[in-house]
C-alpha cells in the first residue's frame, strides 16, 4: 500500500491503458537532427523516461506537418516526409519495450516562427498579423493553402501511425495555426473561416475530420489547448469552454491537454512555462474547468513537480492526468523513485526555466542540475553504477553545485569520500541565489545534492577552510578543485573597491552589507544575479536603479524569465537604463557620486546615491589549485578529448604517484551552474 | 520380610485407583464433540508412532531422547514385569531378574533425569516435575530392593521391620506417582494421555513422515442449529481427542522455547496456553502451573471448567491474538500437540460468534468481505500494477501451463516489484502462462487465520468455481500464504477445479526452470546472504531445499542464521498478527533481523512478500530484503539477443 497508489491506476485513452496517470507532456526538445529525424539522442531521451517508469511521453513540442512551417530553427521533428517513418519506429520501440506509451505533437506554426532561414517561406496566418515574440511577419493564408495543410496534417497523423506512435496530439495552443484561426485576437477574416464561432473553429474541425479519416477510430487523436489565452482580445476561460465541447461534441477527440495563457506575447509567454516565482500549478482550475465540459481525458501540466501534489490533483479529480514534464526533465526515474520508496531521492525540478530558455534560443533543451538529462546517447548515466575497480579517495574541495556534484558522483562510485567547505553551509552561489526575492526555490538544487551526500555517507567538513596541508594530509587518491569565484569588483580601480566605495551583489545578497537607502546597481553581467540583488534591495525598501552598458538589464535572461523579473522591477519602481558604463565613483560628503558615460555618445551622467552596487562577474578561487598543480600526478590537467568524448580521463588507468589533480567550475572560469554540474559528471562518473 | 501382603496390595490398590483415574479422565475428554477416529487401528499404530515420529523429534534433542529412552522404556518394562512378579506371584528368577535389569535401566535414566533437574533451564515447568526424579528414584530403588529376594540375590525375609517400612514407603510414594498420578493429573499423565494422543491424533496425516498443516473448516450448518457455536468457546467445544492431546503435555517449554511472540513479550506462551487448556478441561485455576507466565500476566488468576467460556476468565483474548501462526511450538512439540489449531478455534468463536477481532481485525474482515481483498482496495485494481506487463489473461486463453496465481501483493507497491520480477523470469523462461486478472480474489488466508472462516470458505469456493473453468497443469505462486490455502486448505471443499493441479511455490517452480536450463543466471557477486524461510513455506509445506538451491546455483553460499530450516523464526507477519497488532517489548521482526545480521549478511533473500513487508519495516541501518526473484532476475542473462523484438526483456522492476 502506498499513499500514491491513486498515480498509478491506470486509464485508458481510446483503447490505449496507459499504466499510470504521469504524463511527460510535448515539448520542443531541440534534438532532432538531420532535417528534423527522431535520431538517437532523442531516442535515447525518451526511452530514459519510459525505463524510469513514466506512463505516456508525448515528445515532440511543435513538430511541423507542412515544408513551409520551419523546423530547424528549435531542431524539431519534421512529419513532412515519409522519411521520418522508420524513425519513429525507433522511437515507439524503445518506449514500448520499457512499459511505455509515446505520442507526438504534430502542428503547422502559421505565424509563430522565423521566415529568415530554411527555406525562406512566407509565414502564414489567417490575417496576416505579424507575430511580436518571433518578430514575424506573415501573409493571410489562402483557401488553397488552408486545404494543403488540412491534408498536411493527415499525412502527419499517418506517419506517426505508421512509425508505430500511439497516437497524435494536435497542437491548438501557443498560438499555432488551428489557434490563430479560433482566436478573435488574430483572426480578422470574413470569409468561412473567421467570423462566427462555427467559422473559426472550422479549420480545426477539418484538420481533425481529415486526421480521422487517414488514422482510423482506434489511434488516438487528442488535441492541446489553452484555457485561457489571458488577452481581454483573446479568448477566455467560458471561450475555450465552449470551443472544448465543440470539439468534444464530435467525439472524434481522445484526450485534451489543457495549458494556462497565450503566448504571443513575452509576459504571457512566461505563464506558459511557470518559472520559480510561479505557485504550484497556477492553472490547474482552467484545466478543472474544461474537463468539467468534455467526456475523454484531461491532462494539464504547468508547474506539478513534486508527487504529492500531483497525488492530490488525481485524487481531487481536477484531471485525469499530470504532465510533469520539467520534473522529468529533472528526473527521468521520479516514477521508479516513488515506487520504489524513494520519494527522497528524487531529484525535484527547481522551476529555474534553464531548459525552456535554452529552447526558445534554438538551443538543445538541458537540464541545469542533471546533465545526464538528453546525454544519454552519449553514455551520460542517470543511475550511477558502483565502481567494480579501486575504490579510492577522493578529496572535494568546495560545496558549490559543482563539489557537491563531484562528491555525489564519486560517492555513487563507491569511493571514500571527504567534502571541504569554508562556509558553514553547503551550497556556494547557489545559497546567495536563494536570497533573492522568488528565487528561493533555486536552493533545491543545493537541497538534493546534500540529502545525496548524506545518503552516501560522505564526510562533509563546514567551516573548514582548505590549504595545501589540509589536502596533503586527507592523503586523496582525487582531488577535486571546486573553490568557485569571487566577485570582481576592482576591475576598473577607478569603481574604487579599494576604498570601499562599491560593494558586490553578494554583499548585498547574503546580507553582508545593509542595503542603502538610494542604490545604484552597476550590472556588466545581464544575467540573474544584478536583477536579484535590484529586486532584493527594492523589496528591502531602497530606490534602485540598474544601469548595464549592454542593450538592456537582464538581456541574459531567458524567455520565460526575465519577464517575471521585469514584473517584479516595474511593480517596485526600479529604474532599467541601458547603454551606459560606469566611469568612475567618488565620494562627496556623505554621498557617493557614480559617473556614467554613454556608451554611444560619450554623454555623461552623474548620479548622487548613498550605495553602489557592482555585478560584474568573478574571478577564480585558483590559489589552492595552483599550490598543488605541481605535485599531482596530471599537473593538473583534465584530457579534454576524452573529457568531451565521455571517455574516462586516461590518468585513472595509468600507475604513478602523487594525487591526480582536477579543478571544476567557477575556480576555472565563470561559467554557470550546469557547466560545472556537466563537468563534475563527466570526470567522475569513471572514477 | 513379612507383611508379604501388604505390597501386592500396594500394588493392586495403586492399579485399581489408576483405572479409576482413568476412567475419569477419558471421561473428561469424551466431553468434547466427536471426531471420527478408528480407534482400534490408532492403538495398533501407537507403538510404531511412538517409536518412530514422536521419536524422531525427541531425537533432536539426544540427552534426552537416551535419557527418556531409559527411563520410559525401563519404567513401561518394569510395570508389566511388577504386575507379573508382584502382584500375581510368579515365582520365576528369569522374570525377576528381568525386572531387576527394567529397574535398573529406569533407575539410570532417572538420575540423568535428576541431573538435568538440578539446573532446569527456564523453559520447562517446575513444581511437581521437580519430585518427578526423585519418584522415579524411589520407585526404581524400591521395587530393585523388593524384587532382590525374588531374583534369589537375598533370602526370603531379609531385611527389618525398618527396612520394610522404608520400603513401602518408597513404593507408595513411587506407585502414587507413576500409577495414581498417571490418571489423575500428576506428571506421568503425560505417558498415559500421550500413548492414547499418538493413537488418536486429529491429524493422523502427520504419522509416517506426513505433513498435516492445512486447518479443518468449520462446519457452518452449526450456526444454523440451535446451541451451535462456531468455533471453540468452550472447553467442550473441542474435538475429545484435542482435548486429549492437551493432556499429553510434558511442560518441557520447547514450544516457548521457540515462540516468536512469547520471545517478543506478547502476552503468549505456548505451553501455559496448552496447560490452560487442561486447566479448562478439568476445571480449576492456574495455581499450581510453574511454568513461565504469559508475558507480562500473573499466573494464578485463571480459572475455568469444561462448561466455561475460556476468555471469559481462563485465556485472555490478547493471548490468541498474538500467535503469529508459524507453527514453530508445533513443530517443535515432542508430543505433536497441534497449538495452531486449538488457538484458532477460540479465535474463530471470537470473531464469528463475538465479533471481537482485536485492532484492525474487524475492519480488515469486513473490507475482505466487500472488496475480497484485506486493504479494501477496488477490486477492478487487482491488475493496475500490470498495466504495461502485457499478461495473458485465462479469461481470453482459456488455458495455459502455468496459472501465475498472484495473490494481494498485486495491491501493494513493494510486492508488485516482486510479482515483475518474476513475470520477467517467467517471459525470459518462455513459459506459458497465464493470470486470473480481476477474476482472482484474495485467498482467504488471513480471514482463516483470523477466524473468519465462514470468509475463507466464500473466498475458496469462488476461487474454485472461477478456476475449474480454466485448464492448467500447474499454479504457481510467489505468496506462501496463498500456496498453503491453495495446496492445503482449498481441497475441503469438494471442488475438482484442482484435481491433478501442481500448486508450486515459485521458488520450487524457479529453480525446476533453473536446472532444466530453461533460466540461466550469472554468479552473484554482491555481499553474504542469508537466507529467511517463510513459515508458510518451510514448515507448512516443508519446502527448504528449493530456496537454497536457488540460491546455490547462483553461487551463493548462504550464510545460514542459527534459526534456520525448521526451527526457522518467524518475521511475525503471519496469522494476522500486524493486524491484531497486540503489543509486546519487541517488534518479532527486529528479532528476526537480529538474527539475520548477526550472520554477517547484507543482504535476506526470502521467498514471501509478507516477510519482506516485516523485514524491511525494520529500521536501518540493517541488511537488505530481496525476494528471490528479484536476486534472480538481476543475475538473469538476458536472452534478447535470441528472441524477437518483442519478448526482449527490458522490462523494468520498479
Amino acid at each position: 500500500m502506498s499513499q500514491f497508489d491513486v498515480l498509478f491506476e491506470p486509464l485508458k485513452i481510446n483503447n490505449l491503458t496507459i499504466r499510470n496517470r504521469v504524463v511527460s507532456t510535448a515539448h520542443a526538445e531541440v534534438y532532432a537532427t538531420d532535417g528534423g529525424m527522431t535520431t538517437d539522442r532523442y531516442v535515447k531521451y525518451y526511452e530514459e523516461k519510459a525505463k524510469g517508469g513514466c506512463g505516456l511521453c508525448i515528445c515532440g513540442g511543435s513538430s511541423v506537418v507542412s515544408i513551409d512551417s520551419p523546423q530547424s530553427w528549435w531542431s524539431s521533428v519534421n512529419l513532412s516526409t515519409d522519411r521520418i517513418i522508420p524513425h519513429f519506429q525507433n522511437l515507439a520501440d524503445a518506449v514500448h519495450k520499457h512499459g511505455g506509451k509515446i505520442m507526438i505533437q504534430i502542428t503547422h506554426m502559421g505565424r509563430r516562427s522565423r521566415w529568415d532561414g530554411e527555406n525562406w517561406p512566407n509565414l502564414m496566418s489567417p490575417s496576416g498579423i505579424r507575430e511580436p515574440v518571433h518578430r514575424a511577419t506573415c501573409k493571410v493564408i489562402e483557401e488553397e493553402e488552408i486545404w494543403r495543410v488540412i491534408g498536411d496534417f493527415a499525412q502527419a497523423a499517418r506517419r506517426a501511425k505508421e512509425g508505430g506512435l500511439d497516437g497524435v496530439e494536435l497542437s491548438a495552443v501557443h498560438q499555432h495555426l488551428i489557434d490563430q484561426f479560433w482566436s478573435p485576437r488574430v483572426n480578422k477574416r470574413t470569409d468561412k473561416w473567421g467570423g462566427t464561432f462555427e467559422n473559426r473553429m472550422r479549420f480545426g474541425m477539418e484538420v481533425l475530420k481529415a486526421v480521422r479519416a487517414e488514422v482510423g477510430r482506434d489511434f488516438v487523436v487528442g488535441m492541446r489547448i489553452t484555457g485561457d489565452e489571458f488577452h481581454p482580445d483573446g479568448l477566455n476561460h467560458d471561450d475555450m469552454k465552449q470551443i472544448a465541447a465543440y470539439y468534444d461534441a464530435t467525439g472524434e477527440l481522445d484526450f485534451f491537454g489543457v495549458v494556462g495563457s497565450g503566448c504571443d506575447t513575452h509576459n504571457t509567454l512566461a505563464n506558459v512555462i511557470p518559472n520559480m516565482s510561479y505557485p504550484p500549478e497556477p492553472f490547474l482550475h482552467l484545466a478543472a474547468g474544461i474537463k468539467e465540459v468534455v467526456s475523454v481525458p484531461v491532462i494539464h501540466a504547468q508547474n506539478i513537480k513534486d508527487p504529492n501534489q500531483a497525488k492530490r490533483i488525481i485524487e481531487a479529480g481536477y484531471v485525469d492526468f499530470v504532465g510533469m514534464t520539467r520534473a522529468h526533465i529533472a528526473d527521468p526515474h521520479i516514477i521508479a523513485k516513488i515506487k520504489n520508496d524513494q520519494v527522497d531521492q528524487i531529484r525535484q525540478c527547481v522551476g529555474a526555466n534553464y531548459c525552456i530558455d535554452r529552447q526558445y534560443q534554438g538551443l538543445d533543451v538541458l537540464c541545469i542540475q542533471n546533465a545526464a538529462t538528453s546525454r544519454e546517447y552519449m553514455g551520460l548515466p542517470h543511475i550511477i553504477e558502483k565502481t567494480t575497480g579501486q575504490v579510492r579517495k577522493v578529496v572535494v574541495i568546495g560545496g558549490g553545485p559543482g563539489g557537491l556534484e563531484a562528491a555525489r558522483v564519486a560517492a555513487e562510485r563507491g569511493h571514500n569520500v571527504v567534502l571541504v567547505e569554508k562556509a558553514d553551509e553547503l551550497g556556494g552561489q547557489i545559497t546567495l541565489a536563494a536570497k533573492a526575492p522568488q528565487r528561493d526555490q533555486i536552493a533545491g538544487i543545493t537541497r538534493w545534492l546534500v540529502m545525496e551526500l548524506e545518503r552516501l555517507g560522505v564526510d562533509i567538513r563546514l567551516g573548514t577552510e582548505a590549504n595545501e596541508e589540509l589536502v596533503r594530509e586527507l592523503k586523496p587518491d582525487v582531488c577535486v578543485i571546486a573553490t568557485g569565484g569571487r566577485p570582481f569588483i576592482d576591475q576598473n580601480p577607478e569603481w574604487g573597491a579599494e576604498e570601499g566605495l562599491v560593494v558586490s551583489s553578494w554583499d548585498i545578497l547574503s546580507g553582508k552589507v545593509e542595503p542603502g537607502k538610494n542604490v545604484l546597481i552597476y550590472d556588466t553581467i545581464c544575467e540573474f544575479s544584478g536583477l536579484s540583488a535590484a529586486d532584493y534591495l527594492a523589496a528591502k525598501g531602497s530606490l534602485v536603479e540598474i544601469v548595464t552598458d549592454d542593450i538592456k538589464p537582464g538581456v541574459g535572461i531567458g524567455g520565460t524569465t526575465f519577464p517575471t523579473y521585469y514584473r517584479s522591477l516595474y511593480e517596485k519602481e526600479v529604474i532599467m537604463t541601458s547603454d551606459f558604463l560606469l566611469e568612475k565613483v567618488y565620494r562627496e560628503g556623505d554621498s557617493l557620486v557614480a559617473v556614467l558615460e554613454n556608451e554611444y555618445t560619450g554623454q555623461r551622467e552623474e548620479r548622487v546615491v548613498d550605495q553602489v552596487v557592482v555585478e560584474n562577474g568573478t574571478r577564480p578561487n585558483e590559489e589552492l589549485y595552483y599550490a598543488l598543480k605541481a605535485e599531482s600526478r596530471n599537473n593538473g590537467q583534465i584530457d579534454n578529448e576524452a573529457l568531451f568524448d565521455i571517455k574516462p580521463q586516461p590518468v585513472l588507468s595509468e600507475s604513478g604517484d602523487g594525487m591526480i589533480l582536477w579543478r571544476l567550475g567557477d575556480c576555472v572560469s565563470q561559467r554557470n551552474v550546469h557547466a560545472a554540474m556537466y563537468d563534475a559528471l563527466r570526470l567522475c562518473k569513471d572514477l | 520380610m513379612s507383611f508379604e501382603w501388604l505390597h501386592p496390595l500396594l500394588i493392586a490398590t495403586a492399579l485399581v485407583l489408576a483405572v479409576i483415574g482413568a476412567v475419569r479422565r477419558v471421561n473428561l475428554w469424551r466431553a468434547g464433540k466427536p471426531d471420527r477416529i478408528n480407534l482400534i487401528a490408532g492403538l495398533m499404530a501407537m507403538p510404531g508412532r511412538y517409536l518412530h515420529d514422536l521419536h524422531d523429534i525427541v531425537e533432536r534433542d539426544k540427552y534426552m531422547s537416551k535419557t527418556h529412552a531409559a527411563t520410559g522404556g525401563g519404567f513401561v518394562l518394569s510395570a508389566l514385569l511388577i504386575i507379573l512378579v508382584h502382584l500375581l506371584g510368579f515365582d520365576n528368577q528369569i522374570l525377576a531378574w528381568a525386572l531387576l535389569a527394567a529397574l535398573a535401566l529406569m533407575f539410570v535414566g532417572a538420575l540423568f533425569v535428576f541431573k538435568r533437574r538440578l539446573h532446569p533451564p527456564s523453559r520447562i515447568s517446575k513444581g511437581p516435575w521437580m519430585r518427578l526424579p526423585k519418584s522415579l528414584l524411589a520407585f526404581a530403588g524400591a521395587f530393585f530392593v523388593l524384587t532382590l529376594p525374588a531374583a534369589g540375590v537375598l533370602p526370603d525375609g531379609s531385611g527389618g521391620v525398618l527396612l520394610t517400612v522404608i520400603l513401602t514407603a518408597l513404593i507408595i510414594w513411587g506407585m502414587g506417582e507413576l500409577f495414581f498420578g498417571m490418571t489423575w493429573g500428576g506428571p506421568m499423565k503425560h505417558a498415559f494421555a500421550g500413548a492414547l494422543h499418538l493413537a488418536f491424533h486429529r491429524r493422523q496425516e502427520r504419522f509416517g513422515g506426513g505433513r498435516s498443516t492445512g486447518l479443518k473448516p468449520v462446519d457452518l450448518t452449526l450456526a444454523k442449529e440451535i446451541g451451535g457455536v462456531l468455533g471453540v468457546a468452550k472447553p467442550t467445544d473441542f474435538k475429545w481427542n484435542q482435548l486429549l492431546g492437551f493432556d499429553a503435555c510434558v511442560q518441557c517449554g520447547k514450544c516457548e522455547a521457540m515462540c516468536p511472540a512469547f520471545a517478543a513479550g506478547q502476552p503468549l506462551n505456548p505451553k501455559k496456553l496448552i496447560q490452560d487448556m487442561v486447566v479448562g478441561l478439568a476445571g480449576g485455576t492456574d495455581a499450581n502451573y510453574a511454568g513461565s507466565p504469559y508475558p507480562g500476566k500473573e499466573v494464578g488468576n485463571a480459572k475455568g471448567g469444561p462448561d466455561h467460556i475460556i476468555t471469559d476468565g481462563l485465556i485472555d483474548p490478547e493471548t490468541l491474538w498474538s500467535c503469529t501462526t508459524c507453527r514453530a511450538c508445533v513443530e517443535e512439540c515432542p508430543m505433536m500437540i497441534e497449538h495452531v489449531d486449538a488457538i484458532v478455534d477460540m479465535r474463530r468463536y471470537l470473531t464469528m460468534e463475538r465479533g471481537k477481532t482485536p485492532n484492525k481485525g474487524a475492519e480488515v474482515l469486513d473490507n475482505i468481505i466487500a472488496t475480497d481483498n484485506p486493504n479494501g482496495y477496488a477490486p477492478a485494481s487487482r491488475t493496475n500494477w500490470a498495466a504495461d506487463q502485457n499478461l495473458p489473461l485465462m479469461r481470453d486463453v482459456k488455458q495455459a501451463e502455468v496459472l501465475f496465481w498472484v495473490s494481494d501483493g498485486a495491491f501493494d507497491m513493494r510486492s508488485q516489484r516482486i510479482l515483475r520480477a518474476f513475470v520477467k523470469l517467467l517471459k525470459a523462461a518462455n513459459v506459458d502462462f497465464a493470470v486470473l486478472g480481476d477474476e482472482e480474489l484474495d485467498s482467504g488466508d488471513v480471514a482463516r487465520r483470523l477466524g473468519d472462516d465462514a470468509t475463507f470458505q466464500s473466498l475458496a469456493k469462488r476461487n474454485l468455481e472461477v478456476l475449474s473453468q480454466y485448464t492448467f497443469s500447474k499454479i504457481v505462486t510467489t505468496d506462501p500464504h496463498a500456496y498453503h490455502c491453495l495446496r492445503n486448505e482449498y481441497s475441503d471443499f469438494g471442488s475438482d477445479a484442482l484435481d491433478g493441479v501442481e500448486v508450486l511455490h515459485h521458488t520450487t517452480f524457479l529453480n525446476q526452470l533453473v536446472q532444466l536450463g530453461r533460466l540461466k543466471l550469472n554468479n552473484f557477486s554482491g555481499a553474504k546472504v542469508t537466507y529467511h524461510d517463510p513459515c508458510y513455506l518451510g514448515r507448512y509445506n516443508g519446502e527448504y531445499e528449493a530456496p537454497r538451491e536457488l540460491l546455490r546455483s547462483m553461487g551463493i553460499e548462504i550464510a545460514e542464521m542459527e534459526r534456520s530450516g525448521f526451527r526457522s523464526r518467524c518475521c511475525g507477519g503471519g496469522g494476522g498478527a500486524p493486524i491484531t497488532d497486540i503489543p509486546g517489548e519487541r517488534r518479532i521482526a527486529d528479532m528476526r533481523m537480529e538474527d539475520a545480521s548477526s550472520t554477517g549478511a547484507e543482504l535476506v533473500a526470502v521467498g514471501c512478500q509478507q516477510c519482506t513487508a516485516m523485514l524491511e519495516g525494520v529500521v536501518e541501518p540493517r541488511p537488505e530484503v530481496k525476494d528471490i526473484a528479484e536476486i534472480l532476475m538481476d543475475q538473469l542473462v538476458d536472452p534478447s539477443a535470441e528472441n524477437s523484438r518483442q519478448d526482449r526483456l527490458a522490462e523494468e522492476v520498479h
